[in-house]
């Protein structure tokens, strides 16, 4: 019994949820992204105490309803696109706590992945493992010009405006990760991506690269995973994940880079175990997944059978 | 004459003002000093475990709206996460936690259940880490925690008290102090029906690297789920035995534990299979144990380094 696929997000968190909308929805609706997330003030607010209780108690006591306030007010009663970063300011002192050294680990173009890769292990901090970045992680939000509610019909795409309430969100949460993650820093690129493992303008190239502190950071390490099946389209040393290993050296950081790092080629491994990459040397004979319901007349049964269809081909041959 | 009756009177009275000392400093240290009394003043019981989480009204809010939205937005329509609330209140708050019965979460149970698909049950003995890793990053199957019900309440505590406000925050009872506890209950309860809903081929995830077996009747699994899962829904029960990369192979599916648990199964008609090291959940544990020498992969294509 295999397990279904995961699929690789190819486009980016900020598109994860936005679907097509049918032609009676696009009536009367004022964006073409999908609107705010039902009940997104009990989920903001249960995520962050789930993160100060549960999660993550190690970053002390917050305010969660004054979190929320203060992430709240930064698009509310405002044009849904004309909200920037910096708007963000206020939330993201409140919610802020530091990102232990050697644990950040920046991603382009396999977001779930790196979700099931940092989940549990206390290993890797990715931005949505820190409670500025797990309060909002799959959510969507927008609010409207002269009102204070939450526009829940239809929200802006990137394509629409820029300046929407969530992506500048997600770019000051950026900045703040990339500014305050320290030691030896990790990168998970997606070989297999359209368009190159590291997209030349993205979340990683234009807001985390910049806001690197070089003075906190000891070494860049760099996987370039494929998918299973997938091509290889990029790989150490070559087209963009050249480009970005010659920007980073030239910013005077210390790089290295592995294709294929494999832990991460275990984790993809775990939906394709009968791929030619995911076989293992201690098992290379098929497990054997042996029926332990004896004397039900099952196996009987079938030997009989067999023995039966044998006798009838001898017969049928001798014939 | 008057002085000794005077002096006697005095004698009578302090030895009674000592008596009435003796006797507050014992009701004092008795509550301070015994588990489970009530402290002077309606303060809460005394327990040894961890007390109700804070702020559990909104983690489970939160976590109720966040699974409709993530994972079943047609579940949506009809779940109420308030009422659910509302139905976990009113199975411990203001009571006694020494006394929770599966009928306290008869409202709870009924509110939050939603169907599950066949084939994508998944237990697990022994097998916590690994089961929920495995459920996490491959989207088939399904553990009681990956359930709204489960969701909701995995990792948080909860226990009333006779007095106000009639939560305990301070602490609850471990199984050892009473096994009629809030979460106790919750769990077997919740587990007995995650097996009566379950349908189809089923999944069980144990641990071949114990010592004490692994198949144990004590367990949830062998003493709650096992009785209830429904021969008439499930058409087969598939084991996975796992072991720890480079841990001791205490059993294997030829074990003792696992042909008793073959034989409770097959005296309820139930057809079962049994696999060393299921192969998917083998290369998960290989992602945290990539250099050992049972996880060498075979050369491929594929360039690594």
């Amino acid at each position: 019994m295999l397990p279904i696929c995961v699929t690789q997000d190819h486009i980016g968190i900020w598109v994860l949820r936005r679907s097509a909308p049918s032609f009676s929805e696009v009536r009367g609706r004022k964006w073409k992204g999908e609107g705010t997330t039902q009940n997104l003030e009990s989920i903001f607010i249960g995520r962050c105490y789930d993160y100060i209780r549960i999660v993550n108690p190690a970053v002390g006591e917050k305010n969660c309803s004054e979190l929320w306030e203060a992430f709240r007010n930064a698009f509310i009663n405002k044009d849904p696109c004309n909200i920037l970063p910096k708007d963000y300011d206020l939330f993201i002192k409140l919610a802020f706590h530091t990102i232990p050294a050697n644990k950040s680990l920046f991603w382009e173009n396999n977001q779930l992945l790196v979700k099931s890769f940092t989940s549990g292990a206390r290993r890797y901090m990715s931005l949505s493992d820190a409670l500025f970045g797990f309060v909002a992680d799959f959510l969507i939000w927008c609010g409207q010009a002269n009102s204070t509610g939450l526009d829940y019909e239809s929200c802006p795409t990137m394509e629409e405006c820029e300046n929407n309430a969530v992506d500048s969100f997600w770019r000051m949460a950026s900045i703040t990760y990339a500014q305050h993650s320290s030691g030896v820093i990790h990168v998970l690129l997606n070989g297999s991506a359209e368009g190159g493992a590291y997209p030349v303008k993205g979340f990683f190239a234009d807001y985390e690269i910049p806001n690197l502190q070089k003075d906190k950071i000891s070494k860049i390490v760099i996987w370039v995973v494929d998918d299973i099946q997938g091509p290889d389209r990029d790989s150490c040393g070559k087209n963009t994940v050249k480009i970005l290993e010659d920007r980073l050296k030239a910013l005077g950081y210390d790089v290295t880079c592995t294709d294929n790092y494999k832990p991460v080629l275990f984790l993809l491994c775990v939906d394709y175990p009968d791929d030619s990459n995911c076989i293992l040397s201690s098992s290379a004979l098929p497990a054997q997944r042996r029926p332990i319901s004896s004397d039900r007349g099952g196996s009987w049964n079938k030997l009989m059978f067999v023995s039966l269809v044998g006798f009838l081909f001898r017969s049928a041959s001798e014939y | 004459m008057p002085g000794s009756r005077r002096r006697q009177r005095g004698v009578l009275l302090a030895g009674i003002a000592l008596l009435l000392a003796a006797l507050v400093l014992a009701v004092v240290l008795a509550s301070v000093f015994m588990p489970g009394r009530e402290a002077a003043g309606g303060r809460p019981l005394r327990w040894q475990d961890r007390g109700t989480t804070r702020n559990l009204r909104e983690i489970v809010l939160g976590k109720c709206y966040s699974y409709l939205a993530e994972r079943h937005p047609a579940l949506g329509r009809d779940t109420d996460c308030l009422k659910i609330w509302e139905s976990l209140k009113y199975a411990f708050v203001y009571k006694n936690p020494c006394n929770t019965t599966a009928e306290d979460y008869q409202p709870l149970m009924e509110l939050a259940s939603h169907p599950i698909p066949c084939n994508k049950s998944l237990f697990w003995s022994k097998t916590n880490d690994l089961a929920h890793r495995y459920t996490k990053s491959s989207h088939g199957f399904l553990t009681l925690e990956d359930t709204l019900l489960g969701y909701m309440f995995d990792g948080v505590s909860w226990c009333g008290d006779p007095s106000a406000p009639g939560i305990n925050y301070e602490s609850c009872p471990k199984r050892s102090e009473c096994e009629s506890n809030p979460g106790s209950v919750f769990w077997k309860t919740a587990s007995k029906r995650f097996a009566e809903a379950a349908c189809g081929v089923v999944q069980v995830m144990l641990n071949g690297s114990i010592e004490a077996g692994a198949f144990r009747s004590s367990s949830i699994f062998g003493s709650i789920e096992v009785f209830n899962l429904n021969p008439d829904k499930v058409s087969e029960i598939q084991i996975w035995l796992m072991h720890d990369i480079g841990g001791p192979q205490s059993e294997s599916c030829s074990g003792h534990s696992i042909q008793r648990l073959k034989r409770i199964l097959e005296e309820r008609n139930f057809t079962i299979t049994c696999e060393d090291d299921y192969r998917p959940v083998q290369l998960l544990q290989c992602v945290r144990n990539p250099d050992h020498e049972d996880c060498r992969l075979c050369p491929s294509s594929m360039e690594t380094s």
